[in-house]
């Protein structure tokens, strides 16, 4: 019996394989005068049920509906479409199951744009896409600045953050406030070596300095972080910089925590940090850890009556990502409403240095140079447990960075718009 | 009287082959039957069946007058069928006194350990060894002491003298004889006739799945010649 | 050399989990035959018991580490009961096919209502803080895990060792048909020993709530190293699979300074290895090989 074993873990690895490849869920099909096919059609492609499924996920659709629905309401009989749909796609974060869900969206059923892809890699197949079906692309919850940059196209927009915005917030504050020497550890793939670029760039221009950075496997399925923890205190850092993302973060940060680096001195600084992230940890983890926001909920009035409204809708408050989704999801119909028409070219222009103001966008332009979509954001610090009034009461802004300080400068940027 | 062990229309067969075809004997206590017969005739799958280790096709096998054919292995070991088998069966992975401890005592027969050790003292100097580090020799008295201490009344011993030296099966001829004068009755499988016919009192002489003759101890001396060409030693 | 000294006492923390893993493996392959790949599931379950006790009930972590094992030690024995008997006769296959579903479906069950993002659990009190061994000051809760793995494990392998059941156990992993031939039920310990291997895989989810990400997915992302462990060590050898999951867990970690990147790969190349120079696993008995 014993010789079976060998032949069952193959077995278990083609199984696992054929796993991860199964599933991936289609949407109602639709087709979209004026109007493309009497109906204006908005998909979201992104993870269902993976490691990014809190933070965008289901919530992220549930999000554009309450765009679609309040769009209705607000323009009732003058809407320029009452046919409005909502399709999702699950791309289990990969970049070839992006592109085919993508093309299937554009081409079989009918959308007009595309909403969020988490996952840098598939964000960029899915903006490829964009640019060949001229169709359009909001990205959300992707992080790369290439979508603005070298890969920026036409029919693609950049909303709520990105890897240069997130080390400028933090990067550039946290030297700046003193901590000079930067220990930096980084998940190894494209996101992680991204952020590490953009920290280590944001530090040494306020001045500081790396004085050692260590990458950590990716995925790291022992889930232990202690050896890159452990080589830290010898390079007498001030603060250690993390660039994982969620439940990877949520280890390192336990054991960061379980090291006592804080009281040898070493604070902790976050790269990109989602509130379900915070959630995870318990605030007191977390407390008094600094880092940039694309948006808070419980920031003011404005935005705490949508996330009640988030709330009844599915139970929990929202991620910046979700919040986005709405924005990116009302700012586009009404550009359509505008327009008078879902035809891209004529949306492209309408939204093209429109200048914003709603909940999520404060002080927001859509950039017609690069279409990063650019607003205030904000420098976020976790409070201790003692000052949580509420579930997910987790943060206080220390300063609002503005709009057109927070993101890449266009004379910096090398898009080229073609 | 009746027979301790009863074997009626025993037929067994692995898959497609049948191995045994309506086998009928009778042990009476106190004896020492041996079972001879060419390789392949079906005496070890006759043991087994016994043991309740393989499932006869049809047939019963009554014990001390109760059926048993039913029961499973562990309950019929604890009425006092004790399987000594070809390859005697010591555990590697127990010592040479675990191995003599792993059955339960099932009866005030049961050998305890200092008697074990006084008739076997070897195994007594050997106690902490691993079983298989044991020779062949002492690993046969291992198993036929295993199956003594656990108090056995009927032994099933599947050619306890196989590939040993002639000093060690004449010893191994005094242990069964010691063992009948105990009172418990064996069932010897055996292909060595002539070591057979001095300590069995009778043979049953299996070919082809069945039985083909019964002989007694002068018969066997009688025709050894005849039976060793048969068996094809 | 300090450094190399705490590197490695890192390795054997991590090697903890690997080794009380490996040991449950272990067991449950070697008196069932069956590969448990819902091993890693039950570790997850494990962490995510403690964690649904103190939330919903307030139990603490050193409650935790008995009833949470206990319990799902139960709900193994009823799976053998259930389902892993029946499949047992046939080919290993069915059976590793049947766990890998329970797998998926305790992970969806999981998910379902926690969702994948991990979910928070504090450091028991009396275990915040580091402690200080002398070359240099370690987390005093990854102390704690490793002494008390080692302790399970010496414990484990006592109760194999020194007693009648142990006994029982060895003997009915060799040769289960003459052990029951030797008078003794084997069917009766085969739910304990399913149950027992369980319970190991979810005392060693509770030890993990505290210092990982308790999350649906953490068994998952685990079991297949543990299945090379157990490998490496020699399938079905208790004290193989011990040893073999504190090296790895020190190789792993001597692995990530040294040589990063390869530190998860090393763990296959050594079982690639040891499979090609000593077919049994390091501490396995050749005769049980092919």
């Amino acid at each position: 019996m014993r010789r079976n074993l060998i032949p069952a873990i193959s077995t278990l690895a083609v199984v696992s394989l054929l796993a991860a490849c199964g599933g991936g869920a289609g949407g109602p099909s639709g087709g979209g005068g004026k109007i493309s096919d009497d109906k204006i059609v908005l998909g979201v492609i992104n993870d269902q049920t993976g490691i990014y499924s809190e933070l965008s996920g289901p919530n992220a659709v549930k999000a554009v509906q309450m765009a679609v629905d309040d769009f209705k309401a607000k323009h009732g009989d003058d809407a320029v479409s009452k046919n409005i749909e909502v399709i999702v796609a699950d791309h289990q974060n990969k970049p070839e199951v992006a592109n085919t869900k993508a093309q299937e969206m554009y081409d079989r059923q009918k959308a007009d744009a595309i909403f969020d892809v988490p996952t840098s890699s598939a964000a960029l197949a899915v903006a490829g896409q964009a640019a060949a079906k001229k169709k359009l692309y909001f990205n959300i919850t992707a992080a790369t600045t290439a979508l603005t940059g070298d890969k920026c196209n036409k029919y693609t927009f950049h909303y709520a953050y990105d890897t240069y915005m997130l080390a400028n917030g933090t990067g550039t504050t946290v030297t700046e406030a003193g901590a000079k020497n930067w220990y930096i550890v980084y998940p190894d793939y494209a996101f992680g070596q991204d952020m590490e670029k953009s920290f280590s760039t944001a530090v040494e221009q306020a001045g500081g300095k790396v004085v050692g950075k260590k990458s950590s496997e990716f995925p790291n399925t022992s889930g232990d972080f202690s050896s890159q923890l452990l080589q830290a205190p010898a390079a007498k850092p001030d603060v250690l910089g993390a660039m994982h993302a969620g439940g990877e973060l949520v280890n390192l940060v336990k054991q960061y925590n379980q090291f006592n680096l804080k009281d040898k001195g070493i604070g902790l600084s976050v790269g990109l940090m989602f509130i379900t992230d915070i959630h995870s940890l318990g605030p007191d983890a977390l407390a008094g850890t600094k880092f940039t926001d694309a948006w808070y909920w419980n920031f003011d009035q404005q935005n705490r009556e949508w996330a009640d409204k988030f709330k009844e809708k599915t139970g929990s408050r929202p991620s910046f990502a979700h919040a986005g989704n709405y924005s990116a999801a009302m700012n586009y119909l009404e550009a359509v409403q505008a327009a008078g028409t879902d035809a891209s070219d004529d949306v492209v222009k309408n939204l093209e240095g429109k200048e914003i103001n709603d909940f999520f966008l404060r002080n927001g332009k859509i950039r017609a140079e690069d279409h990063r979509v650019i607003h205030d954001v904000y420098l976020a610090e976790v409070k201790p447990k003692s000052e949580v009034k509420e579930d997910y009461d987790y943060e206080k802004i220390v300063t609002t960075i503005p709009a057109d300080k927070a993101f890449k400068p266009v004379s910096e940027s090398t898009c080229k718009m073609g | 009287m009746s027979p301790l062990l009863s074997v009626q229309c025993i037929n067994a067969s692995y898959g497609e082959a049948q191995v045994l075809r309506d086998v009928s004997l009778d042990v009476a206590a106190g004896e020492v039957v041996t079972l001879v017969g060419r390789n392949g005739a079906g005496k070890t799958t006759l043991l087994r069946c016994l043991m309740g280790l393989h499932r006869p096709t049809a047939g019963t096998v009554t014990l001390d007058g109760a059926d048993i054919t039913g029961l499973p292995a562990h309950r019929r070991a604890r009425r006092g069928l004790g399987l000594v088998p070809d390859d005697r069966g010591i555990f590697a992975s127990l010592s040479v006194e675990e191995n003599l401890r792993l059955p339960p005592g099932i009866s005030d027969s049961a050998w305890s350990m200092d008697r074990v050790y006084e008739s076997f003292p070897v195994l007594k100097e050997r106690r902490k060894f691993p079983g298989t580090k044991l020779s062949g020799g002492e690993q046969q008295m291992l198993a036929i002491a295993r199956v003594l201490r656990m108090g056995a009344r009927l032994l099933l011993c599947d050619e306890p003298t196989e590939g040993l030296s002639p000093v060690l099966v004449r010893q191994i001829g005094d242990i069964l004889r010691d063992v009948k004068a105990a009172g418990v009755t064996v069932l010897l499988v055996e292909q060595n006739v002539r070591f057979a016919s001095t300590v069995a009192d009778r043979h049953y002489l299996l070919a082809q799945g069945r039985v083909a003759q019964t002989l007694d101890n002068t018969e066997v001396k009688e025709r050894e010649h005849e039976l060793l060409e048969y068996l094809g030693i | 050399m300090t450094d190399l000294l705490q590197h490695a006492f890192n390795g054997l923390v991590n090697g903890s989990f690997y080794a009380l893993l490996a040991l449950g493996l272990a067991v449950i392959f070697g008196m069932l035959g069956v590969v448990n790949f819902a091993h890693g599931a039950f570790y997850m379950l494990g962490a995510f018991g403690a964690f649904i006790l103190l939330n919903e009930a307030g139990v603490n972590f050193w409650v935790a580490l008995l009833v949470v094992p206990l319990a799902l030690g139960a709900v193994g024995m009823a799976l053998e009961r259930l389902l892993v008997r029946r499949l047992v006769a046939l080919d290993p296959l069915y059976n590793f096919l049947l766990t890998f579903g329970l797998t998926l479906i305790l992970q969806d069950l999981l998910r379902m209502k926690y969702g994948s993002q991990p979910q928070p659990y504090p450091q028991p009190a009396g275990l915040r803080g580091t402690v200080d061994l002398g070359l240099f000051d370690f987390p005093a809760y990854q102390v704690f895990v490793l002494v008390f793995s080692v302790l399970v494990s010496v414990g484990a392998w006592l109760l194999l060792a020194r007693t009648r059941v142990g006994m029982i156990i060895r003997a009915a992993t060799e040769r289960p048909e003459l052990t029951r031939a030797m008078g003794i039920d084997v069917g009766r310990w085969i739910s304990p020993v399913f149950g027992f291997g369980i319970a190991l895989a979810a005392l060693s989810g509770v030890l993990a709530a505290p210092m990982r990400a308790v999350s649906p997915l953490m068994g998952a992302d685990l079991i297949i190293l543990v299945f090379a462990v157990v490998v490496i060590g020699g399938l079905g050898s208790i004290f193989g699979s011990v040893a073999a999951g504190f090296l790895i867990g020190m190789l792993q970690a001597l692995g990530n300074v040294y040589v990063p990147g390869l530190a998860t790969t090393s763990v296959f190349i050594l079982m690639a290895v040891v499979l090609l120079w000593r077919p049994a696993g390091l501490f396995g008995r050749e005769e049980t090989a092919v």
